[in-house]
């Protein structure tokens, strides 16, 4: 890829409004800072090229390049991406209950890798309040207190800068589509440094429909009068998508329980997720969702021999319970994500983000224009 | 400066414009000066803070312009001579009192001294104070050269106890900070003063309420004391019209008469050197602008039928040569008038000889060119080639620098577009670079916060970006807590910080009254900003800007908050202070081997965007350098260092 600086970013992501907030750019020098959910440039720089600009999901992504590199393949569009097998799974008896947004399975999986020495440490997403704020950890205890989903567009691999900047070499990350992504592109040294050591061992992925943007949803959650007192507290347990038909978020405080309609929700959407083709996070090793019509359990999207032989090992030691997953399932799963795909396919396409020539300038995604044509040309749910 | 008031009578000394000003006074036996900091003004107080205790005199800097001339009209109206001293826009601010005191009048001899900045060199605006002597009726002067400066200021107390009104003397930056011969004047001659010889001050209140030097010192019945002061106009010119501060140099029937006033006059004479001209051109020096002394202007008018009239700033002098002019047509016949109004003068910026000698050789046919073609050609391009950039920048280790670095950044953070309504001090170059070009408002003193004030209330309107204003200690107290009571009577949202340097750091430091020392120096008690802003009931929040992370936190906080207003006091002495200035907290270095330089993770952050003069690029090296000679030790650049290169160490 042709790796262009922060000049081009700004114009590219920033000014577009399609800047996910991931903190791919955060922490690597000083003119990137993350708050509240958004990633503000402070000063002007002047280089041609730079990790900003590199190691961006939402600019230059070529995705044939990055499935070589990680699949030994080019890219086919498969709406689940590449994978091995697909599986139930929930924390095992070994894991201590804590407060999972489904079957704890992405705590368990990353525990063990801590204490097999796997990783060296992991890169995670934790809340102060509602605002979700990346952490480095490196042990289980500080992983549980990671535990459940956030929906809102965090700037988690801040944390993953801060712990190459440290020295870590092999780090777990837990990471959604979009910061998957970045995650990958920063695997490939893009920028070419000598001496580079790929910092990432294991790559948990994490089903993704869309984030909220962190400021709308902090303003929306104070206009609420029976929620304003526990937002000022910064009292959030938890936060949930309960499945259809009840199309609502819970939001659970240290006082109760609130119901809030999605159609409420939905106009908080990050307008950068209406460009993402990609649900289950596909450039990972395991990929982690939630297991529809089974609560309690996850389903398992297993890509790597690497994530093949963790969730062996987590099942062996009690960390993890897998079973097999209906075929039914796993076709609701890939029509879902094809959906997600295609319709962002169309829309980048009409915006003329994707496979741009010389002359229009930089591209958002790349791609092979016959799966480009296949991926938007099939009609919905046809898988 | 001792010799300011022991140089002898018919000595010649070499005095800056602003000295002479002082001495005439000190010989008029003013014994009250009170002013406002401002350039090109602050000297004259400065000078006579210095002598006060000598010429047994009272001076002080006061809390703003307006407070400055009604601290010397007391002194006028007990008896004691009195000058009062501002820069071009303070006229503005005391203009209210100044349109009442015109009206009252004054007893014992009182000038105002405007210095005015024309092509604003040391100021945010072109003002001019001459149109304010018009608008309230009231004599106006105007030196012409150094030894004028001095002569008329004296003189101008006379003028004011004939006709016991003000008298405003106009100085401007090429009189006030240039330096020429004077000869000095006798300073115990003068005791014409009741007071003086009394030896006392009495402010006599009781007489007929008619009279201006028993009675109460009032502007009403206002039709009544109108028309006196009326009368005071026509006595004034009376005077005026005999004044040897008017001149007339050039043949009895010259082709073109030029009229002139100020430091013009001394441009004018430079360009009919160089155009050779005297012999063709007449000049009208006036040293007495408003009224103008019509039978003067008459005589003159009648030489020549061209007139060119050069002046800077408005068409002051042309206006009212004009107005005379059409009264005098049946007497002086019709004129052709070249100046401002035909474009002939530039309408804006100074005027220097080059200017003057190209209007007047148009106006004459003469073939100049002031500066050849090839020359400013070659200077061009020597200067592009060579010259480095020298950008207007913050000292170093300026608090201000810190400051901005920290707003800049939580503003940016912040993300929703918020803005800072800047004031008028050294922190007015915030709209500059070296101060991230922070300020996105700029006008008067005070205003940035009344401006927040008003933008704070717009919320009703949908306006949600964060509003900020700064404002330095000094204009915190000379016009900016009205703002602020109003903001919090109001409950605007806004966040005013006040960038705390413990003195008027632009104008050289003045004392202020949140300081405990007055212009002489001696102790006084200081007015503590926070306890004024915590009674005006809005929250406050102290901090010290050189601590980068905890300001930008505590910034990026109140910006949160949108009930009302919140205070910030960022609190760090001025580089320059007495205190500091020569003393190095920290001793800085650079560790080469850390220092990534230009490259992708920093990218000179500290060379290129903070900028402090402390910080050079060794080009050779690639690597950022302390320059120690420049160096303050503050210490704040190690703290934007991402890669911890640049180290201090505590100065023992």
């Amino acid at each position: 890829m042709q790796v262009f600086g922060s000049k081009e970013l700004l114009e590219d992501v920033i000014n577009r409004d399609l800047c996910i907030g991931c903190g791919a750019c955060v922490g690597r020098c000083p003119y990137f800072k993350s708050y509240k959910g958004k990633t503000a440039m402070l000063f002007e720089c002047d280089l041609s090229e730079g990790r900003c600009f590199a190691h961006c999901p939402k600019v230059e992504v070529d995705l044939d390049s990055l499935s070589t590199t990680f699949f030994q393949k080019a890219y086919d569009g498969n709406p689940l991406g590449s994978y091995m097998e697909i599986l139930g799974a929930k924390a095992g008896d070994k894991i201590a209950k804590a407060e999972f947004q489904n079957g704890g399975s992405v705590s368990a999986l990353i525990a063990l890798a801590l204490e097999t020495g796997l990783i060296d440490a992991a890169v995670l997403t934790d809340r102060e309040g509602i605002i979700p704020t990346p952490r480095l950890v490196t042990n289980a205890q500080e992983v549980f207190e990671c535990a459940s989903s956030k929906y809102m567009a965090a700037p988690t691999l801040s944390a993953l800068n801060n712990g190459i900047e440290q020295g870590f070499e092999r780090m777990g990350v837990v990471a959604t589509p979009c910061q998957a992504t970045a995650v990958a592109k920063i695997r490939t040294n893009p920028v070419k440094r000598a001496n580079f050591i790929d910092p990432v061992n294991l790559v948990i992925g994490l089903f993704c429909t869309w984030a909220l943007d962190t400021r709308q949803m902090l303003s929306f959650l104070s206009d609420q009068p029976d929620m304003a007192d526990d937002i000022r507290s910064a009292d959030i347990r938890s936060m949930d998508i309960p499945p259809p038909p009840e199309e609502v978020m819970v939001i659970e405080t240290g006082t109760k329980k609130t119901k809030i309609p999605l159609k409420e929700i939905r106009p908080m959407i990050c307008e950068s997720c209406q460009f993402c083709p990609d649900m289950t996070a596909e450039w990972s090793d395991i990929s982690v969702g939630a297991f529809e019509g089974k609560p309690g359990w996850n389903t398992l999207v297993i890509r790597t021999k690497k994530g093949k032989n963790l969730v062996e090992e987590a099942v062996e030691k009690g960390y993890l319970q897998v079973e097999k997953i209906p075929e039914e399932s796993i076709k609701h799963l890939a029509g879902a994500a094809l959906n997600k795909k295609r319709n962002s396919f169309i829309k980048n396409v009409e915006k003329g983000l994707v496979n741009t020539g010389e002359k229009e300038g930089r591209s958002a995604i790349r791609l092979s224009d016959d799966v480009l044509k296949k991926i938007t040309a099939q009609k919905e749910n046809a898988v | 400066m001792t010799r300011l008031i022991e140089a002898e009578e018919g000595s010649r000394q070499l005095f800056m414009g602003n000295e002479a000003i002082a001495r005439g006074a000190l010989e008029a036996g003013m014994k009250v000066a009170a002013g406002y900091p401002g350039t090109p003004s602050s000297e004259i107080i400065e000078n006579l803070a210095e002598v006060s205790e000598k010429a047994g005199i009272y001076v002080e800097w006061s809390a703003n312009e307006k407070v400055a001339m009604e601290v010397a009209a007391a002194a006028s109206f007990a008896g004691l001579r009195s000058l009062c001293v501002m820069k071009q826009n303070g006229v503005n601010v005391a203009s209210d009192f100044l349109l009442h005191l015109a009206g009252s009048g004054t007893r014992a001899g009182m000038v105002l001294v405007p210095c005015d900045d024309p092509g604003a060199l040391s100021s945010v605006n072109e003002g001019e104070s001459r149109h304010f002597a018009r608008l309230v009726e009231v004599p106006l002067l105007e030196p012409g050269d150094f030894q004028e400066a001095k002569d008329m200021v004296k003189w101008a107390f006379t003028l004011s106890e004939e006709i016991r009104n003000l008298v405003m003397v106009r100085s401007v930056t090429r009189l006030s900070h240039a330096s020429g011969n004077v000869i000095m004047g006798n300073i115990a001659e003068s005791k014409n003063l009741e007071a003086e010889t009394k030896n006392s001050a009495f402010f006599k209140h009781d007489g007929f309420i008619l009279d201006q030097m028993e009675g109460a010192v009032i502007s009403a019945p206002v039709t009544y004391k109108h028309g006196q002061q009326h009368e005071k106009l026509k006595k004034a010119i009376e005077f005026f019209e005999t004044s040897p501060f008017n001149t007339y140099t050039g043949p009895e029937n010259p082709e073109l008469l030029v009229i002139t006033s100020s430091v013009c006059s001394l441009y004018t004479n430079e360009a009919l050197q160089m155009l050779n001209a005297k012999d063709r051109v007449g000049l009208l020096k006036l040293g007495t602008t408003w009224p103008l002394p019509p039978k003067l202007v008459a005589k003159h008018l009648k030489m020549t039928d061209k007139i060119l009239i050069v002046e800077e700033v408005i068409p002051f002098l042309e206006e009212s040569v004009k107005t005379l002019a059409a009264e005098l047509g049946p007497e002086i016949g019709v004129k052709t008038f070249f100046g401002k109004r035909d474009n002939t003068i530039p309408s804006t910026g100074e005027l220097n000889p080059d200017i003057i000698a190209s209007a007047l050789s148009g106006i004459l046919g003469i073939d100049m060119e002031p500066v050849p073609e090839a020359y400013t050609k070659r200077a061009g391009e020597l200067a592009f080639l060579n010259a480095p950039v020298r950008d207007l920048t913050f000292c170093p280790g300026c608090p201000h620098r810190a400051s901005f670095w920290s707003i800049k950044n939580a503003l940016t953070m912040d993300n929703r577009e918020g803005f800072i309504c800047g004031d008028i001090g050294c922190y007015s170059l915030a709209m500059l670079p070296s101060g991230f070009s922070a300020l996105k408002t700029l006008h008067s003193m005070g205003s940035g916060t009344g401006v927040a004030s008003g933008f704070g209330k717009l919320g009703q309107f949908g306006l949600n970006q964060p509003v900020v204003s700064v404002c330095g200690d000094s204009t915190f107290f000379h016009s900016a807590m009205p703002a602020l009571v109003n903001a919090v009577h109001h409950r605007s949202n806004l966040t005013m910080i006040i960038l705390d340097n413990s003195g008027t750091g632009m104008t050289g430091f003045q004392p202020h009254p949140g300081l405990n020392e007055d212009a002489l120096g001696k102790d006084a008690p200081a007015v503590d900003i926070e306890a004024v802003v915590r009674a005006a009931g809005a929250n406050v929040t102290v901090c010290d800007p050189f601590d980068l992370a905890e300001t930008r936190e505590t910034v990026l906080k109140l910006l949160e908050d949108n009930n009302g207003v919140n205070v910030l006091i960022l609190r760090q002495i001025c580089a320059l202070s007495p205190e500091k200035k020569g003393k190095k907290q920290f001793e800085m270095s650079v560790d080469e081997n850390i220092c990534v330089g230009e490259n992708c993770g920093c990218n000179r952050l500290c060379t290129r965007i903070f900028s402090c003069p402390g910080l050079t690029w060794d080009r050779e090296k690639k690597v950022s350098r302390i320059d120690e000679v420049i160096c303050a030790g503050c210490g704040v650049c190690a703290s934007i260092c991402p890669l911890q290169a640049i180290n201090k160490k505590e100065v023992a």
